[in-house]
């Protein structure tokens, strides 16, 4: 038994190294012009990125606006008037960040 | 004899530089097909020589000559039916007794052989030299040394080639003495000696010892050519029998130490090594890579590098490449016919889920290609052998062998794998039984797609122990894999053939990047041939069947009116601007398609400049929808809010006609009439809906249980199924996910199944048994715990401890078989791993 011992060592070990997935994460972000910010998320699988949480962050990493990308896998905001950026939050190795700067019209 | 062809077949040992003799010979002009009807490469090259044309066939490289593994039989198979006029055995020179043993075997078949003693200049580097003269009289062949990696050697292996085949005949002189035994090879030789047949198309005398061998291969061969085959086979029986009584051990190890013995005595004779370096690295690595102690914990650590950058950063290198497939979506969008407002044509409907399917594949490309890269690293190096030494114990318990490894790590064994090159790793098993057993598991790992929603379930329903209940089914597989392993090696898998573990440690090489990359870039060529073309054409299957018979007359009815509604508002909000007349009704999906084709020219564009030269373009393109779009003008900023509306309608509008078709699709009916049976499981229509699209691709499962669930807005999934699902405890839940990880393997699975197994029966057994456990197991634990009133993560432990014992006990049943022969290892790796 003493090799079973090592297999879930072995387990064990790749529980820490961290978890990946291979549905990943997609996100892009348009200015549309009339001071908001449309993101259109969702997965390379096709699958829906409803309910997926929005993080809006000022340039010092603190927190602008909380929301959720809606049943369409979208979501706009106002943009923020100083540096931002925008993160899709689908959990652990599961997200993607866009900075404002790179938002255009 | 001067003008026909010459047939030449090349055997050797992994390791030996085989390849590079087929390259030295032929110019490295080949023609690489399959041995008919199995998944074995054939390579087959041709020269010309003094008007001649000699073409050349690599045999699959293997230690030995027995019918255990796909690969050897090729070999034999075709050294006996395809009588090549001259055999050249490749041996690494500086690693001679070990590369012998396939030698002493080929002559036992009176094959024509040459011994091409290859890397030469490795054994000059250790200081060894080879007595060739000596070896050539022991032997009774041709002894031709090479250099084949510096191109040494070609025109003396052409040489030996063309007067071995042009000599008279081919005496034997070589016969290995196997003492004890010769009286029950004579009693058989000479019973196989009253049919006329098979004397004349096998040599006796190895016909004898195959059968005293208890060789598959042999018995077939005898049972097709000889009248009296049941006869023989039972003398054959007798005589192993009264051999194991008298030598006090099984014919079959004590042919296999004989030939060790005798391969041991001749390296000995011709080869000299230097003293102060008996012992060669390789050996000297053994010591510690083969170590009771030090083996398991460099396993683990060459494993987990294995998985971290297969895994972790194939995952991040799979993200950098997505774009590409992205663009290839986008450009399938553009070039298809143009979509509807509530219904697309059927030509783009149908082309978009093909080239969705297909690039929800092709994602996983980086992750293939880093895996089998490092596979082909594994093997080239050596290591291969000895991971599946280290672990053959443990899994022998199981049914299983020791390299099993590679196929349940790529699998999934923890969390992340994919079970399609897993089956796929399982050829390189060389127990058929094992084998089987193997390819039955494989799916039952964890893969990628998976994990999606075990990650709905648990942040739904074990919110609060989510660490726990994560940990609970990435481990569990593994406890409910192993005594299925061994429940089926017991059953259904108890007929087939087995092989007693015989491993030659083929010496340590550093693997060449060409050599890597080749092989790696190889396999995913091969994956993609056959992988994608199947996904394209099951795609086409569940797109009929999730879509059709299609919506009634009557909410098709009730969509139109809303469309309706929405393009009347529009137009209103039109007739109040300068665009009255410029816009008409038709005009509308135009506009909002013109939006989304903007839209994708502009994706990942960080650029403002960039970004305005597109605008210019579309601008261009069509002003008046420009105006609308990018809201120029007072009337193009109250149009663009009137498109808005109008936009969102459309988007519902599709949504819920794109559920309801779901719904009231084929599946749909199929998921409904399934309710009866998996209502044990807790499983309702919806979930079987889901379920049922898995098939397809697993990554089916949790969007499909997305659009079931009719998901409002600023609810996530998880919310909105416990909303949808009152009665939804976390009992269902983990019911739920243990099906799913019991579940058939999705189709571009079962296909490489169906391609591995060579059978449609087993690739129709392994769907039809893992349906079956799956609903078991998801019976057993919905009520199970409901009977006895337990909570859904009470429920969890009590399975993972009835899954651990369930181990513990299957580990003490004895495998069939496992009793008679003992495992076989090599002295070498004897005398350092016990």
């Amino acid at each position: 038994m003493k090799k079973l011992m090592i297999v879930l060592t072995l387990a064990a070990m790749t529980a820490f190294a961290g978890q990946a997935f291979a549905h990943s994460p997609l996100m892009s972000c348009f200015d549309n012009g009339d001071g908001t910010v449309t993101c259109e998320g969702g997965f390379s699988d096709g699958s829906s990125a409803a309910g997926v949480s929005i993080h809006v962050t000022d340039g010092d990493g603190k927190s602008v606006l909380e929301t959720k990308m809606n049943e369409d896998s979208e979501c706009t905001f106002d943009k923020p008037e100083a540096a931002y950026s925008v993160m899709f939050d689908a959990g652990e190795g599961h997200q993607v960040k866009i900075d404002g700067a790179d938002i255009v019209e | 004899m001067g003008s026909r062809n010459l047939l030449v077949a090349l055997a050797g040992q992994p390791n030996c530089g085989k390849s590079t003799v087929f390259n030295l010979l032929t110019g490295a002009r080949q023609h690489v097909a399959n041995y008919p009807g199995v998944t074995v490469e054939k390579k087959t090259g041709a020269y010309a020589d003094e008007g001649r044309r000699v073409e050349l066939v690599d045999l699959p490289g293997t230690y030995s000559l027995t019918s255990y593994s796909l690969e050897e039989r090729v070999a034999r198979d075709f050294l006996l039916g395809d009588n090549p006029d001259v055999v050249i055995d490749v041996a690494d020179a500086s690693n001679l007794k070990r590369n012998l043993y396939l030698l002493v075997q080929l002559l036992e078949m009176e094959a024509p052989v040459i011994l091409n003693l290859n890397m030469m200049d490795v054994a000059e580097r250790r200081g060894q030299t080879i007595d060739i003269a000596g070896l050539r009289e022991i032997l009774g062949v041709p002894v031709v040394p090479t250099k084949a990696k510096k191109g040494e050697g070609r025109e003396a292996l052409r040489e030996a080639i063309r007067s071995l085949a042009d000599a008279p005949s081919h005496e034997h002189a070589f016969r290995i003495d196997y003492g004890p035994m010769e009286r029950y090879i004579a009693e058989l030789e000479e019973k196989l000696c009253e049919d006329p047949v098979l004397s004349i198309r096998y040599p006796v005398r190895w016909v004898a010892i195959k059968l005293l061998e208890n060789d598959e291969g042999a018995a077939e061969l005898l049972a097709a050519s000889h009248p009296e085959a049941d006869l023989v086979m039972t003398l054959a029986e007798s005589c192993r029998e009264r051999f194991r009584e008298e030598a006090g051990n099984a014919a079959e190890r004590h042919i296999a130490f004989t030939r060790h013995g005798l391969c041991a005595r001749m390296a000995g004779r011709t080869v000299t090594i230097p003293t102060d370096n008996r012992r060669s690295l390789s050996d000297l690595a053994d010591r510690y890579v083969c170590n009771r102690f030090l083996g398991p914990v460099i396993l683990v650590a060459i494993l987990m590098v294995l998985y971290q950058v297969a895994i972790v950063f194939g995952n991040w290198l799979a993200l950098q490449v997505w774009p590409l497939w992205g663009a290839l979506e986008n450009f399938a969008a553009d070039v298809l016919p143009a979509a509807g407002f509530i219904d697309d044509p059927l030509l783009r409907a149908l082309g978009l889920w093909v080239v969705k399917s297909t690039t929800a594949i092709l994602n996983y490309l980086p992750i293939f290609l880093l895996l089998f890269a490092l596979i082909a690293v594994l093997e080239d190096s050596g290591y291969m052998p000895r991971m599946a030494f280290i672990l053959d114990r443990l899994f022998r318990r199981f049914g299983l062998h020791g390299q099993s490894t590679l196929p349940m790590i790529l699998g999934g064994v923890y969390v992340g794998g994919c079970a399609i090159p897993g089956v796929m790793a399982t050829k390189a098993i060389p127990d058929e039984r094992a084998r089987l057993a193997t390819i039955m598991i494989v799916p039952m790992m964890n893969c990628l797609a998976k994990v999606p929603l075990y990650l709905i379930l648990i942040g739904a329903y074990f919110a609060d122990t989510g660490g726990f209940a994560m940990f609970f089914i990435a481990t569990v597989t593994l406890f409910m894999a192993l005594p299925v392993a061994k429940l089926l090696t017991l059953t259904v898998l108890r007929k087939q053939p087995s092989a007693p573990f015989i491993m030659e440690m083929p010496p340590y090489h550093l693997p060449t990047v060409t050599g890597v990359m080749r092989r790696a870039f190889e396999r995913v060529w091969l994956f993609l041939k056959k992988i994608v073309t199947v996904v394209a054409a099951v795609a086409v299957v569940v797109f009929v069947l999730i879509n059709y018979p299609g919506l009634t007359e009557n909410r098709r009815a009730h969509y139109q009116a809303m469309q309706d509604k929405s393009l009347d508002a529009f137009m209103s909000a039109v007739d109040k601007t300068g665009y009255q007349g410029r816009i008409s009704r038709d005009d509308v999906l135009s506009i909002i398609l013109f939006n989304e084709s903007l839209k994708r020219a502009k994706q990942g564009v960080t650029d403002q400049t960039e970004s305005n030269v597109i605008n210019a373009r579309f601008e261009a393109d069509n002003p008046v929808y420009y105006a609308v779009v990018k809201r120029v003008g007072k009337d193009g900023k109250a149009l663009n809010r009137a498109l808005k509306k109008v936009d969102r309608v459309r988007k519902k509008v599709r949504r819920e006609a794109r559920a309801e078709r779901f719904e009231t699709s084929f599946l749909g009916i199929m998921g409904r009439a399934l309710e009866p049976v998996t209502q044990w499981a807790g499983f309702n229509w919806r979930i079987n809906i889901a379920l049922l699209s898995a098939f397809a691709a697993k990554e089916n499962s949790a969007a499909t249980l997305g659009s079931i669930y009719g998901i409002d807005g600023g609810q996530s999934v998880q919310e909105s199924m416990k909303a949808g699902e009152a009665g939804f405890t976390a009992l269902h839940a983990l019911a739920l996910m243990l099906f799913m990880a019991l579940y058939p393997p999705c189709v571009p699975t079962s296909i490489m199944v169906r391609h591995q197994s060579n059978s449609t029966k087993w690739m129709l057994f392994s769907i039809v048994y893992q349906t079956l456990l799956g609903l078991f197991v998801a019976s057993l634990v919905f009520t199970g715990g409901k009977i006895l009133g337990l909570s859904g993560f009470q429920t969890m432990w009590a399975f993972y401890g009835l899954c651990v014992a369930a181990t513990l006990v299957m580990a003490l049943i004895p495998t069939p078989e496992e009793t008679e022969v003992a495992p076989l290892i090599n002295a070498s790796c004897k005398e350092h791993c016990s």
